[in-house]
């Protein structure tokens, strides 16, 4: 059996490995808790007109600023309406704007990272000097001064976080490719004569994929964070669209009237973060057990 | 070791010079302008020689290097510019509401010192399940809850309910330092919170790394008191990774700044930037953007630099 040729070995090994990455993450209690949580968030935001109790529009001029009750599970706002369903809804908004510009910053990222990786020299040299210097920038900060510069509206939310967190993965996929560049499956690929094109897409692509997941989902954590902070004071996603940051910003300037209304779409975005930095976390162990 | 320092010297000036240039395109692309504004005027019907003068007085009439050199030069003269709203400079705005920013910033790190540094140290002697389970649930909420929601929790418990503190506004330290110190005290906690979770996650695992080096076991061997060890030679080699943090922290204090003033409606520099967002008032925007980025570049320039100093071998090592 130990005699098995290495290249059979790797050959089942590939798809193995893959699969098992899924099956130990899932083995981890709090991963699998996290992976739940978000299907959830996902499938009753994404179905809010199936799951939600009532109309995200119905007024009830008779129970404004409700506390919590059977009826009204999370209570209701200003014009009466169901707090609950208005979460729902808005996360949609909070969702498509967290994974619109986290697939933009990835995809922005990675051909980045990877011309930086492949390109050595002046090429490469630039493009990570240019992105140190975006990084050298406090998130809010720059974010602030994008708003400035190209306003706010969900649709610039999606571009603006898509542009703030696209140096940060430029860096991780450049690092990542590295060491994929060092492997002998890519000393192989090009020693076969395999073009540069497919090399990137059929090799190096696959084999630095669970780690940009990760990196992915973190990602996602940190988008939902800064829309809802810059959505928070004002200057995110804009009324009548609504995303947990409004909601948030409503409920604070109606704090002494409803306590539950801030309370309420504030802990839904600590556990959308908290569950997707945890399963980032748990997946980052998982496949690099070294660095954890 | 001064080759290491100019290295890192020459890097950071390019870094502040790379990213003022960037700050200042980014506002002459805003589309609209700001002198209209200024003027009071939505239309375009304002006064073409008003106008012409208010550009002229800006310094709006020259070409955009032109801007550029003298808004630097000013700038290194201590000079931040003019608002483009109210009629005071930048350097008076900033100044009325630095107090506010300091106060909070150095009262949060503080307060987050104090939390991690001696949990992270628990954590480590003690390796009791529940206490680092207690601590790990501790850093993922604190890294994960937004800094808005601490501060809205903490208003409506420890403010409305219970009236122990002041939930909004600001008292300058000159006029009344515990009335300025009662004030700061809810904003810092809520800032503090995410402080020593971001260094707690850095410490802890550095700490028992360390706890399991050789030479605390030497050290232990020799028959020092665990305080020793602990003072002497863990928290010293754990240091190298949480002076790293210290960076983080700072990225952390800049931009929770911004939110906490929002939340308590204090007047520092955080609420001058939103609000100066909001006015579209650039003078202010780009001299308060190019600040904090210096104040982060020297930052991190400081933590390299003590890093270099504590481990040898980064000096020796390509700068990135």
């Amino acid at each position: 059996m130990s005699s098995a040729t290495p290249a059979v070995h790797a050959d089942a090994a590939a798809p193995a490995r893959a699969d098992s990455v899924g099956r130990r993450l899932l083995r981890r209690p709090a991963a699998a808790v996290s992976a739940a949580v978000i299907l959830i968030l996902i499938v009753v935001t994404v179905g809010a007109s199936l799951f939600a109790p009532y109309s995200p529009t119905a007024a009830n001029y008779d129970l404004l600023f409700a506390p919590p009750s059977w009826a009204h599970l999370f209570g209701t706002d200003e014009l009466g309406r169901d707090l609950l369903t208005r979460v729902l809804y808005g996360g949609r908004t909070s969702l498509l704007v967290a994974f619109a510009a986290t697939t933009f910053a990835m995809v922005a990222g990675v051909a980045w990272g990877f011309t930086a990786a492949l390109r050595e020299g002046w090429i490469g040299e630039i493009l990570m000097r240019v992105a140190d210097m975006l990084m050298a920038m406090p998130v809010v900060l720059l974010g602030l001064v994008l708003v400035a510069a190209f306003g706010a509206s969900t649709l610039s939310m999606i571009i603006i976080l898509g542009v703030l967190f696209t140096p940060a993965t430029a860096r991780i996929a450049r690092s990542t490719l590295l060491v994929e560049l060092r492997s002998e499956y890519y000393l192989a690929a090009v020693s076969v004569g395999a073009s540069g094109l497919r090399i990137v897409a059929r090799e190096l692509l696959p084999n630095t994929l669970p780690v940009l997941t990760a990196r992915g989902t973190l990602v996602l954590a940190e988008v939902i964070f800064v829309e809802a902070s810059l959505s928070f004071v004002g200057l995110g996603v804009q009324p009548p669209d609504t995303s947990w940051g409004t909601l948030l910003q409503q409920g604070y300037s109606n704090l002494y009237r409803s306590y539950s209304y801030p309370i309420f779409p504030g802990l839904v975005i600590l556990l959308a973060v908290l569950v997707l930095n945890t399963l980032g976390d748990n997946l980052q162990k998982v496949m690099d057990p070294s660095r954890s | 070791m001064l080759r290491y320092i100019a290295r890192r010297l020459v890097t950071s000036v390019a870094l502040v010079f790379l990213g003022s240039v960037l700050v200042f395109l980014l506002m002459r692309v805003i589309p609209g302008d700001p002198t209209i504004t200024k003027l009071g005027g939505t239309i375009k019907d304002v006064n073409p020689e008003a106008l012409a003068a208010i550009r002229h007085q800006l310094g709006l009439d020259k070409s955009i290097p032109e801007q550029y050199v003298s808004w630097i030069a000013d700038m290194a003269h201590g000079d931040l510019g003019n608002s483009y709203f109210s009629q005071f400079s930048v350097t008076t705005l900033a100044g009325q509401r630095l107090g506010a920013t300091l106060e909070l910033a150095l009262m949060a790190m503080v307060i987050g010192l104090l939390i991690a540094v001696p949990a992270s140290v628990a954590g480590a002697i003690w390796p009791n399940r529940v206490l680092n389970a207690v601590l790990s649930g501790f850093a993922a909420i604190g890294i994960a809850i937004p800094t808005f929601v601490i501060g809205i929790l903490l208003i409506i418990g420890i403010g409305v309910e219970l009236e122990w503190l002041p939930t909004q506004g600001y008292v300058s330290f000159q006029r009344d330092p515990f009335g300025s110190l009662q004030s700061t005290l809810l904003p810092a906690i809520t800032l503090g919170i995410g402080v020593a979770a971001s260094t707690m996650r850095i410490l802890r695992p550095s700490l028992v790394d360390v706890e399991s080096a050789s030479f605390v076991r030497t050290a232990k061997g020799k028959g020092l008191l665990r305080r020793q060890v602990v003072m002497r030679h863990e928290l010293p080699n754990a240091s190298i990774p949480a002076i790293t943090a210290a960076g983080i922290i700072v990225a952390h204090l800049v931009g929770g700044a911004v939110i906490v003033e929002y939340v308590f409606a204090r007047p520092g520099l955080g609420t001058l930037l939103v609000d100066s967002v909001f006015q579209r008032d650039y003078g202010v925007l780009q001299a308060l953007v190019l600040l904090a980025v210096i104040v982060f570049i020297v930052t991190s320039l400081v933590v390299d630099i003590a890093l270099g100093f504590l481990d040898p071998r980064l000096r020796t090592k390509a700068v990135r």
